[in-house]
């Protein structure tokens, strides 16, 4: 049986999830930024620098989101299909590049978006193939 | 080719590496238990102490920590907008794992899309 029908509930997940996700990356990507400047070059430089990465709240506060979006899949994948759900949820693709330049000054080149592009399609395609292989061991 | 592009293209590997041991064990673990879906609290609790209880999981568990910590080493070094998107390979590890260990048979949709993410991450590193 195929659960496809994505209601304004779980449409409203999804988006949460997309943005919980962004989220993550821009909490983990600060907690990296903690120790301003340091540069890891060996085993010993990276244990400084996780001690400092892991006192950062922002780590704690992206791994409580990583808990929070599980509990949102959790709860998404019991209503639709994994099929029908990643791509949707595959926005983060767009929003996280897009948090990079807004709130930490990245530059994106024209050719780097390309390239977001054919990843973007191409996580698609796979989830989208994981419906293919249920139909076939109907 | 910039500076240093290949060192963090190295380590995105090797947390993407981390992340797919991790996932194998678990997907093995959840394997062996032979779950059915089920909506009944007990058996789904039971499930989940019985998975927890299998060494697999915690080596699956130590995998994903050191996938966290090497990932927080590129975030120091690399662009979040790079980073995000180069991570993408551990697609094209999780295809091959399957593939090899797993035993699974995927449709060629699947390896199409597995190129076309091989494609985006040597453009986004070249951009």
């Amino acid at each position: 049986m195929f659960k496809k029908k994505v209601t304004v509930k779980i449409l409203l997940l999804l988006i949460a999830s997309d943005i919980l996700e962004t989220t993550i990356h821009f909490l983990f990507k600060k907690s990296a930024l903690a120790e301003g400047g340091f540069s890891v070059v060996d085993l010993a430089s990276a244990g400084v620098f996780l001690k400092a990465a892991f006192s950062s709240p922002f780590l704690w506060a992206g791994l409580v989101t990583v808990v929070v979006i599980f509990i949102i899949w959790s709860l998404v994948l019991s209503k639709i299909d994994l099929s029908v759900a990643v791509p949707i949820a595959s926005f983060s693709y767009i929003l996280v590049p897009l948090v990079s330049i807004i709130f930490l000054h990245e530059q994106i080149t024209v050719l780097r978006w390309l390239g977001v592009f054919f990843v973007l399609a191409g996580v698609i395609l796979v989830s989208l193939s994981s419906k293919e292989k249920m139909e076939q061991a109907k | 080719m910039k500076q240093g592009l290949l060192v963090v293209l190295s380590l995105i590997a090797l947390t993407s590496l981390c992340d797919t041991v991790s996932q194998i064990f678990l997907k093995s673990g959840i394997d062996f238990l032979n779950f059915k879906p089920t909506l009944n609290i007990r058996k789904i609790f039971k499930f989940i102490f019985q998975l927890i209880s299998m060494p697999r999981l915690w080596l699956g568990f130590i995998f994903s920590l050191l996938s966290l910590c090497v990932w927080l080493v590129v975030l120091s070094k690399a662009d979040l907008n790079f980073a995000f998107s180069a991570d993408s390979m551990h697609y094209i590890f999780i295809a091959m794992a399957s593939k090899i260990i797993l035993k699974e048979r995927f449709s060629s949709m699947r390896w199409w899309g597995t190129g076309l993410i091989v494609i985006g991450i040597v453009i986004v590193s070249l951009g």
